[in-house]
């Protein structure tokens, strides 16, 4: 199955005075997939999908959205969400406002979904935006940009203030609503552990660079942990590419690239555990081996 | 819940690029706090202050005095504060308005034409409102009171249409120099609206100096006494049509902010 | 979902599991792609991925239109191949954790004897399957 691009960027960077906030990025989303695009607070997720929704200007490089441009496009914004934490709303709405005015810009919103939602997570209709609570206000975007069903939806951290069980709510029904009408989905997070299941892909921004650009399946099962006496792993880990250790009295492990069958039965036989490691350790070692990276060259 | 559901719309936003300008309209409207309910609270409030203020000078003055009172009282200024006003109420629609449009995947240009389209709106409808009023207070002879709250001399005592032409000039010329300070406090914040501010005031200053050291104040008057007001009001379309283009390229780079 | 292994894998594993137990029996619908993934909260390419492994496997088929079935064959298919690994995945593990803990082979066998006893005393032998499965999750964590 080929599926052709929907999201495009080259050389993408954008610049506030001396900072650089998205760092000569290049990268592509495939039409009906779940991206995910994380990385630490301040790693420039929210300015990426800022660039991409036409809402800030690149200093420099390109983007093509459906192919096109979506600075000021018209043609492409209205087949695309940005549901963001951060979405300001008329300080005098209600959510009912909202709810009222959002279907005149989405073209494929249904109304029906939109009312199961504002039921399940019991949002309050008239009372005003600015006396909700942060999690009703998540609410709200989660509710706008689920029910908008855009061709492409954007999700910046969209359940800040959201309980666990209205965040499993939100997974459950991104994912149902999904399958039952395929688009595609860049979801931003720092809660790893919780979508890691639901990414088809994963972006991980670290500094404003792309630092890793995988499936989310290959991305899995590209490390591995050893585990066991600490002279038996230190022996083990002496030529290969150590990603992280750890040492606990006589004990330690160590996280490494993916190792091969015949690695794998090596390590058994030095009396070694082998082990995964969840999406979320695996992108915090990456991105502190990359910012140490850095350290030793300034 | 059941305004919700009446509210699907028939007309989605993919058709034309009227249709998009048309659903920034229509957000404009949705909620009309900002536009409409709280300026005509405001406008409402200043008349019952000004009948108080009437029903009490006119109690205390002598039959013989009124006449004058009623004559001395057709250079009010009650409704500049109602025009000012609009000033503000142009910096808080757009202020509240663009970033959730933005968030609504408009462009800034749909959106700049909308809330355009909104502010001729809303300027028709205060002039229409605010002709009524002046009719009204001539009718009633200053209601009952003998004031003068909506009818002032120069301003608003010529012929209906005419009133109406003035109320509408002016709302729109406070509308969008109002677009230009939001448009400004968007991008650059207080900072920029400071610079703007300063701007203006030497402007305005430079050109007071001017008309003085020319002595020209008296061809200003004769000016303004001849074209009338109605003259004045056509005059003033063009910092009108000159402050929305402002407004409309200052917005165009405008990022919405957290 | 463990992280040891990748998330299709373990889904075609549990397919296989239901099909070992009977839960889903030959010639039975299975569920579509996007209700494991629901059911399993996982993104349904990752959910086809696993279902496609028992496509190539022969394990499950597809009707057009109407969806995916249980292969005739595929219990014993699937046994036959686990039989195979079962002395590689179970049996090896078992003596070396013996022989770590210096139980001697007279005392396994022993041990195994009266855990087979107990097994079918507790539950007819055609859910054995279950036990396995269990044994297999034990192993996984």
């Amino acid at each position: 199955m080929t599926r052709s691009p929907v999201i495009e960027t080259e050389g993408l960077t954008r610049r506030f005075g001396d900072l650089t906030a998205v760092d000569d990025v290049t990268f592509s989303v495939q039409e009906h997939s779940i991206v995910g695009l994380l990385g630490r607070n301040g790693a420039g997720k929210t300015t990426v999908m800022q660039l991409l929704t036409g809402q800030d200007f690149a200093t420099s490089g390109e983007i093509r959205i459906f192919g096109e441009s979506p600075v000021e496009n018209a043609s492409v914004l209205s087949r695309l969400s940005f549901i963001k934490e951060s979405q300001r709303y008329p300080e005098d709405f209600k959510p009912k406002h909202v709810f009222k005015a959002a279907p005149w810009f989405f073209e494929h919103w249904n109304e029906e979904f939109a009312q199961e939602l504002i039921e399940e997570f019991r949002l309050p209709l008239n009372r005003r935006i600015k006396k909700l609570s942060r999690g009703q206000l998540s609410a709200v975007g989660v509710i706008v940009g689920l029910a908008a069903r855009a061709p492409l939806t954007f999700f910046d951290e969209p359940y800040l203030g959201l309980d666990a069980v209205a965040r499993q709510s939100f997974y459950d029904h991104l994912l149902a609503d999904y399958a039952r009408h395929p688009r595609t989905i860049v979801l931003s997070t720092h809660l790893i552990d919780e979508v890691s299941d639901l990414l088809e892909h994963v972006l991980v921004i670290d500094d404003g660079r792309i630092i890793i650009d995988q499936d989310a399946e290959s991305l899995r099962g590209s490390v591995t942990t050893v585990a066991g006496p600490r002279h038996a792993v230190e022996r083990f880990v002496e030529h290969r590419e150590v990603l992280a250790s750890d040492r606990l009295g006589g004990l330690a492990t160590a996280t490494l690239e993916a190792l091969t069958p015949a690695e794998r039965r090596e390590a058994a036989d030095a009396g070694l555990e082998l082990g995964g490691v969840s999406l979320q350790q695996l992108i915090v070692r990456r991105t502190r081996a990359h910012a140490s990276e850095f350290g030793a060259e300034s | 819940m059941t305004d919700l559901a009446i509210s699907t719309p028939a007309v989605r936003q993919r058709g034309s690029e009227w249709q998009r300008i048309w659903n920034v309209v229509r957000l404009h409207f949705v909620n009309i706090g900002t536009t409409i309910a709280v300026p005509s609270m405001i406008m409402g409030l200043i008349f019952l202050a000004n009948l108080a203020i009437w029903a009490i000078i006119r109690a205390s003055l002598a039959p013989g005095d009124r006449t004058n009172f009623s004559e001395g009282m057709q250079w009010s200024g009650s409704t500049f504060y109602i025009f000012v006003y609009m000033l503000v109420v142009a910096v808080q629609a757009i202020s509240a308005t663009f970033p959730f449009a933005l968030g609504l995947s408009t462009t800034r240009r749909d959106y700049y034409l909308g809330t355009a389209a909104s502010f001729i709106l809303l300027s028709a409808g205060y002039a229409v409102a605010l002709t009524l009023l002046s009719l009204l207070e001539e009718a009633t002879n200053g209601w009952g009171l003998g004031g003068r709250m909506f009818v002032t001399n120069y301003f608003s005592d010529g012929p209906v249409l005419e009133r109406f032409f003035v109320f509408f000039a002016v709302m729109l010329f406070f509308f969008f120099v109002g677009s230009i300070f939001a448009s400004v406090w968007m991008r650059w914040r207080a900072y920029g609206v400071i610079v703007l501010g300063v701007l203006l005031a030497a402007l305005l200053l430079g050109a007071m100096l001017l008309i003085g050291v020319t002595g020209s104040w008296g061809a200003v008057g004769d000016w303004l006494v001849s074209n009338r007001a109605l003259g004045v009001a056509w005059w003033s379309l063009l910092p009108t049509a000159l402050s929305a283009v402002a407004g409309f390229f200052l917005l165009r780079r405008v990022t919405p902010r957290n | 979902m463990d992280e040891d292994r990748p998330i299709f894998v373990q889904i075609a594993e549990q397919i296989e599991n239901d099909i070992l137990s009977g839960a889903l029996e030959e010639e039975s619908q299975v569920p579509s792609t996007n209700e494991f993934a629901a059911f399993h909260r996982i993104n349904p390419a990752t959910a086809g991925k696993g279902v496609n492994l028992l496509v190539d496997a022969g394990v499950l088929y597809k009707r057009r239109g109407i969806g995916m079935f249980v292969a005739a064959g595929a219990r014993e298919r699937i046994a036959s191949e686990r039989r195979a690994r079962f002395a590689d995945e179970f049996v090896t593990p078992l003596v070396a954790e013996a022989r770590k803990l210096g139980i001697g082979d007279a005392q396994l066998i022993t041990l195994i004897r009266d855990h087979t006893t107990k097994a079918s005393a507790a539950q007819p032998l055609a859910q054995t399957s279950a036990t396995k499965r269990t044994h297999t999750q034990e192993k996984s964590k």
